[in-house]
């Protein structure tokens, strides 16, 4: 095989999910009536923003050799927090800083806060005490969700400050700001895994620990900061979340985690460690917005989305040995 | 004997009741290249792995360039200038040669104060290295899991020639190379040594010992049993050490 033809190849695996992605569109836009509109478009950009940050730390603890369980009930508990700080009706205290846009670097931070806290709590666990971070985090999980009932009382917060929801409002090039957040926080985040030793180190981390290790990088440091990360994104995923529904209740979010598990694992990110980059992983949160958008526009019940994510779910962890015994005859 | 890199004194290792290491003392020169020798299971491992800043000793302490020394992590050794190549080879298979050559201290060049890997650099520098140890891979952008055996280990030993520091550790480094690209790590061990750089070789092949070795030192259940200079003794003496059939030249060489 000539070097050209195998570079060819070589691209086409690394970015199967952006071909599928393409190849879903362009099927579902001959295929069902108004699929193919800016506005289909946007909306599959928009409503893919949530679960693309949260994904994004999902994706990152991964990578590491990891797993974060917790990121969703983190996104909630974020989101409860600013809920009721900022929220002026249900249990919100409605508290109002002047000037007004005060609130937006305020609420962001709380957000980020408290993420990035249970990130330290689950990465300190996993690091130093050695357990699974399956265990840990699949702990955090339950208690962090439980944290959101016990704050609420089970009821909700609306009605979020006006200054926060200008966010959710405001468009730019057709997409309002909280996707534009979204694809920003994508743009850095991959620049960060390819082009920044700290990235580069948690990609080897995660295929080789002890090598990493034995190579004089401070694997433990790497470790915490990634679930730190993951944590802090799940806190700015959560503010999203709270702007997208000007409030918060007990169960906001429930169910985001599987998603973010799908759009990860469709990206090509392996969950064995050190395998995937984050533009798949973004392509791989559009094409399961893109599939849901097609599910309602054919005005097909809702519950039929989880049918399709499941079998899709499965068809990426069999593409992805489909793609390993290419490369193996490749090499 | 020349001015001592570095110094272990009667460093020992406890695994619970276990005792691993029961007390090693020799000494490395500098340039001088050591054949650490032993059956299965005396201990050397551990002992590179203590000297590496993988292990912690239980007691025993030392000296690095004539001050007291204990690593307590890779790191740190490293930063000492202690470089080791593992018996299980140390590499991540899931990235390409490059990042690997560079584990741990890539190139950088500062972007608006944050520092973005010069891969350019980085494959200039490994492309040189690669080729001046006579080593073919195809593509140094290839992940390493679609190499062989032998030029994953290429790529560990050229490491260490690359970077050199002071103290160079070599756990069973040509396990898994040909007879040729053995003979061209031999001769890499030697120009480590003629720079000035200590070196110690743990192997099981007597032969490659007797090729490369100033002074061969002999460990057997947890204490050196011999010590020897290379000119003074004999394979079949050296066997002798390690199975325990006498323990002529124990002690440290004077």
């Amino acid at each position: 095989m000539n070097p050209r033809t195998r570079q060819t190849l070589e691209f086409i695996l690394d970015n199967l999910v952006w071909f599928m992605l393409v190849f879903v569109l362009v099927v579902f836009s001959i295929l069902i009536p108004n699929y193919f509109q800016l506005g289909i478009f946007a909306n599959i950009i928009e409503a893919s923003s949530v679960l693309g940050v949260m994904s994004i730390g999902l994706a990152l603890v991964i990578i590491a050799g990891h797993m974060d369980l917790s990121v969703e009930s983190v996104a909630a508990l974020s989101a409860m927090a600013v809920g009721i700080l900022f929220c002026s009706s249900g249990i919100g205290l409605g508290i109002q800083l002047q000037p007004q846009w005060l609130m937006v670097p305020v609420s962001l931070l709380i957000a980020l806060a408290v993420g990035g806290l249970i990130g330290v709590i689950n990465g300190y666990l996993v690091v130093k005490v050695k357990m699974s971070a399956f265990i840990i985090t699949l702990a955090s999980y339950i208690w962090v969700r439980g944290l959101v009932l016990v704050i609420s009382g089970g009821r909700s917060a609306q009605d979020l400050a006006p200054a926060i929801r200008w966010f959710a409002i405001q468009r730019l090039g057709g997409l309002p700001l909280t996707a534009w957040i979204a694809i920003a926080c994508f743009i850095v985040f991959s620049l960060i895994m390819a082009k920044t030793p700290f990235g580069r180190h948690l990609v080897m981390i995660g295929g080789n620990e002890t090598a990493t290790f034995r190579a004089g990088i401070r694997v433990n440091r790497n470790l915490v900061i990634a679930f730190v990360l993951a944590g802090a994104i799940a806190g700015l995923a959560g503010w999203l979340l709270a702007i997208r529904t000007s409030g918060a209740t007990a169960n906001l979010g429930v169910g985001l985690l599987f998603n973010a598990f799908a759009a990860v694992v469709i990206g090509g990110v392996s969950l064995k460690g050190g395998v995937g980059t984050l533009p798949g992983v973004y392509a791989g949160v559009l094409l399961l917005s893109a599939i849901n958008t097609a599910i309602n526009l054919m005005g097909l019940p809702a519950n039929f989305t989880q049918v399709i994510h499941g079998l899709l779910v499965l068809a990426a962890v069999l593409l992805d040995a489909f793609k390993q015994t290419i490369r193996q005859r490749l090499a | 004997m020349s001015e001592p890199l570095l110094v272990l004194d009667n460093v020992a290792k406890n695994y619970g009741a276990i005792e691993a290491l029961k007390g090693i003392s020799f000494s490395i020169g500098k340039g001088e290249v050591v054949a650490l020798l032993g059956d299965n299971g005396a201990g050397k491992s551990t002992l590179v792995k203590i000297i590496a800043g993988g292990l912690e000793p239980t007691s025993g302490r030392m000296l690095f360039e004539g001050k007291e020394f204990l690593a307590k992590s890779p790191a740190e050794a490293k930063a000492a200038g202690i470089e080791t190549v593992y018996q299980d080879l140390s590499l991540c298979t899931n990235v390409d040669v490059v990042a690997n050559f560079f584990m741990g201290r890539e190139i950088t060049r500062k972007v608006l104060g944050i520092p973005v890997l010069d891969e350019r650099a980085m494959e200039q520098v490994v492309q040189r290295a690669l080729a001046s140890a006579g080593t073919r891979i195809p593509s140094l952008r290839t992940n390493v899991e679609h190499l062989s055996g032998g030029q994953r280990q290429a790529i560990e030993l050229n490491r260490f020639v690359h970077f050199g520091g002071k103290l160079v550790l070599l756990d069973e480094p040509f396990a898994a190379l040909g007879v040729e690209q053995t003979r061209r790590g031999l001769d890499m061990i030697r120009q480590v040594a003629s720079q000035g750089i200590g070196v110690v070789i743990i192997t099981h092949i007597m032969q490659q010992a007797f090729q490369v070795a100033d002074r061969i030192v002999v460990i057997r259940q947890g204490v050196v049993a011999g010590d020897v200079a290379r000119n003074k003794t004999s394979p079949d003496a050296v066997i002798n050490m390690i199975t325990g059939e006498t323990l002529a030249g124990a002690g440290p060489a004077n």
